[in-house]
């Protein structure tokens, strides 16, 4: 064990130093070949940062022509540790995932910034401050916010009980997240279904439609679409997914129901078992003023993407009033519902800190590790990835590249890259603010199909989304056996899903 | 007032053992069952990261957890007392409350916290949110202590905690049931020194002739409680003293060689502590001494 540790170290080191290193060589060869020099990069870096207007997002796409493929391999590292660890050492990843996280942050921060100084500087600390931390409050936000809701009380899991709750909870996700109304919803769903033996199938749906698919129609819903609330997308914007999202809900609701009618008949029920007949408790939803700090939520994020305000320099990074002021209503938000919400309630629930805490232990890694990957998607034809942007052509091709990767990398950062993909490869070099009304508009069927691949595939795996495994652990406590990360894709994703996505592509793509 | 069934939560400590052994001897007071529990913490073992349950890590700590009672409990049939386990996933603290609840246990022993190079606080948070919610009586063990008295550095070893018991009453409702528990000890105590402070905050302000009668109505008070207890059979001594309520609890608990301090508890919420301070809480904390608190 102990030589064990002295090998991961040693690769751990070297693997550092191979980036740094290398940043060395690129820093002599970046300060002779340009003509910036730190000054005029960082007032450049910062006017840039200003012309991008509402959402704060914006290219330098020098930087992004100049950086290697290989500044990605961190960014490429760190989505694949969240892939593989939890797979081969799962007890490593849990108790190590923040310095796992920190050391690709590492690799590509330090290495970053000696090779260009304040220019990196300024990407990431906008990266932090643009998306990172209004990203992070949202969720906590909403994490903390549907976790003083409960909904009491015992129902008798039939097919029609259980299609129901289920869409009731697709319902709900895109106005408190996936997370909220997976959160509110699995614990009841899965006390309805003490009694059944056949649970697996019914908690993948869930996982499918209310994790997932459930969260299309506002950046509320899902953390990739907020991101591109974040770069300018506006806020009913996403409402055009609702065709494709009622589509894809509809099949999986009519499978799920034909599943559970089978099953139900195949389990020998007709009528409840008499122990539980005794246990039934008329349904009680508590701590209801949680839906005014909800609407409060949705309030704060629509304020943000309808009024301008000005903008705000912090640290040389420009970002809107609105922004912050929304930022800072979130915060009010959660902090009202903590005060207000019953002990007994977070009890109940078993609401803890800790699945939040590891989403942003991760996602600092993850955003600071893709700042050189957005950069040179950004360069479009320019860039490195030139190779991607012309093999990525049609609407197909985006739904399905950004769907497959967001399968089994979190999808959030997969929405943000195929994004700029599309910014690169239509609107190259023009300012963000500028291209994004563009894309929403004369090539919004990309944008459509880029925010559909990144949330519905996200249900591909258990690692597309992160309520996925948030509701597999609360499925696998309360004793639901769940299958194991392939038995996942190959018994249900590609049974179901794949069929349904196919049939999404031949309609809308 | 009987302790016929106590609920022993541990975190397996250095330690737990001892400090379980030492309450063994309320088999005199009436004992007959332990509970013993461990509760797997949900994130220890929960939401691992894009990961989901790790039911081998749930299975192993509980294995070791069921080992270990299982050799304690060797030791406790030895006494003649019954034994079951609890062992659950979840958050501590609200487990141990439903355990207790379900069990219908008299009492919860909680442990010290984790030792610390030099300990000034006694008990950690958690065991203060239990101590601050229960509705039974809940016992603070801290069977080893290291503590610094008058600048030397003494380590205290609690085990034989029912001998001298100081019972440091305010006439309120849970000092009243604490002397009630206080009378189960007759098998176990020598002496018990009946304690009243006049807190600061009540003898502020007021005249010498006010002060004299408030005294002379304690002093009453006090032999009254004695006078119960020695009808019970237990030998009881009183002790009346003024200025800060917890600062003086801890001084004539050591002046007079307590063996562990016994107090009612207001319960006040989170809030209300913060702002407000709770005597009970502050001996809890501070005192070197076992402390039970009666709700």
């Amino acid at each position: 064990m102990k030589f064990g540790n002295r090998i991961l170290k040693i690769f751990l080191l070297s693997v550092f130093c191979i980036f740094l290193f290398s940043a060395m060589a690129m820093a002599s060869g970046h300060e002779t070949g340009t003509t910036h020099d730190t000054a005029a990069v960082h007032e450049e870096a910062a006017h840039g940062a200003a012309d991008a207007g509402h959402g704060g997002g914006h290219g330098h796409v020098n930087l992004g022509e100049t950086l290697p493929l290989w500044s990605c391999i961190p960014f490429a590292c760190m989505l694949f540790s969240i892939a593989l660890f939890p797979l081969l050492a799962p007890k490593f990843w849990h108790h190590h995932f923040g310095k796992v996280s920190a050391f690709w942050a590492a690799c590509l921060g330090i290495p970053f910034l000696i090779a260009f100084k304040w220019l990196a500087v300024h990407e990431i600390l906008h990266i932090i401050l643009a998306d990172y931390v209004p990203f992070i409050i949202l969720l906590w936000a909403l994490f903390t916010i549907s976790g003083g809701i409960m909904l009491k009380g015992r129902l008798r899991g039939t097919p029609v009980v259980n299609t129901i709750m289920i869409l009731i909870g697709t319902l709900l996700a895109s106005w408190m997240g996936t997370t909220g109304a997976a959160m509110l919803m699995i614990r009841p769903f899965l006390k309805a279904n003490n009694y059944r033996k056949n649970r697996t199938f019914m908690v993948v749906f869930f996982i499918f439609l209310v994790a997932n698919v459930g969260g299309s129609l506002t950046p509320l819903g899902d953390p990739p679409l907020f991101l591109g609330f974040l770069h300018g997308v506006s806020f009913f914007w996403t409402m055009h997914i609702m065709p494709h999202m009622l589509v894809t809900a509809g099949i999986l609701l009519v499978i799920y129901f034909i599943l559970d009618s089978y099953h139900y008949k195949k389990e020998g029920f007709t009528s409840a078992p008499l122990e539980e007949e005794g246990e039934k408790q008329p349904l009680k939803l508590v701590g209801l003023l949680n839906f005014v700090f909800l609407g409060g939520v949705v309030g704060s994020v629509l304020m943000s993407g309808i009024v301008d305000w000005g903008s705000v320099s912090t640290f040389g990074i420009h970002r809107g009033l609105q922004d912050w002021i929304r930022d800072g209503l979130l915060i009010l938000m959660g902090v009202l519902s903590l005060l207000t919400t019953s002990k007994k309630i977070h009890e109940e629930n078993e609401f803890g800190w800790f699945p939040i805490i590891e989403v942003g232990y991760l996602f600092i890694g993850i955003f600071i590790t893709m700042v050189p990957c957005l950069l040179i998607l950004k360069a479009g034809l320019n860039g490195e990835f030139a190779f991607l942007i012309a093999a990525v052509k049609k609407p197909l091709h985006y739904f399905w590249v950004t769907g497959a990767l967001s399968g089994f990398l979190d999808n959030a950062p997969t929405y943000l890259t195929f994004f700029n993909t599309a910014l690169g490869a239509f609107y190259p070099g023009m300012p963000e603010a500028q291209a994004v009304p563009l894309l929403m508009t004369e090539s919004s069927i990309y944008l459509k199909a880029i925010s559909a691949g990144a949330v519905f595939f996200g249900s591909f795996s258990y690692i597309g989304n992160a309520p996925n495994f948030m509701v597999r652990s609360i499925a696998e406590e309360s004793g639901t056996p769940m299958p194991s990360f392939f038995g996942y894709i190959l018994k249900f994703s590609m049974v179901y899903l794949l069929p349904t996505f196919l049939i999404v592509t031949f309609i809308f793509f | 007032m009987e302790f016929k069934k106590i609920l022993f939560p541990t975190k397996f400590r250095e330690l737990a053992f001892n400090s379980l052994e030492s309450i063994l001897e309320l088999k005199k007071a009436g004992l007959k069952e332990v509970v013993l529990t461990y509760i797997i913490p949900r994130d220890e073992v929960a939401f691992v990261p894009y990961g989901g349950y790790m039911k081998d890590e749930e299975e192993r700590l509980r294995e070791q957890a069921r080992i270990r009672f299982e050799d304690w409990q060797q030791s406790i049939s030895k006494h003649g007392i019954k034994s079951t386990i609890r062992i659950e996933v979840g958050n501590p603290i609200p487990k141990i409350m439903s355990i207790a609840e379900e069990e219908k246990v008299d009492m919860i022993v909680a442990g010290r916290k984790k030792r610390t190079v030099l300990d000034k606080v006694h008990v950690g948070s958690h065991t203060l949110d239990l101590v601050r919610r229960s509705s039974v009586p809940v016992l603070i063990s801290k069977y080893m202590v290291r503590f610094e008295w008058e600048g030397h550095l003494i380590t205290r070893v609690n085990d034989r905690i029912f001998t001298r018991p100081l019972l440091a009453t305010d006439w309120s409702e849970p000092s009243e049931k604490a002397l009630k528990l206080v009378s189960s000890f007759k098998e176990l105590a020598d002496k018990v020194m009946v304690t009243h402070i006049i807190g600061v905050k009540i003898s502020k302000g007021l005249d010498k002739s006010e002060l004299n009668r408030i005294e002379k109505e304690s002093k009453e008070r006090l032999e009254e409680y004695c006078d119960r207890l020695k009808r019970d059979g237990i030998n009881a001594e009183p002790h009346l003293f003024s200025g800060r309520s917890a600062n003086e609890i801890a001084r004539v608990a050591r002046e007079h060689k307590a063996s562990m301090i016994v107090m009612g508890t207001t319960g006040k919420d989170r809030l209300k502590q913060f702002w407000l301070g709770s005597v009970s809480h502050r001996v809890t904390e501070s005192s070197e001494l076992p402390v039970l608190l009666v709700p």
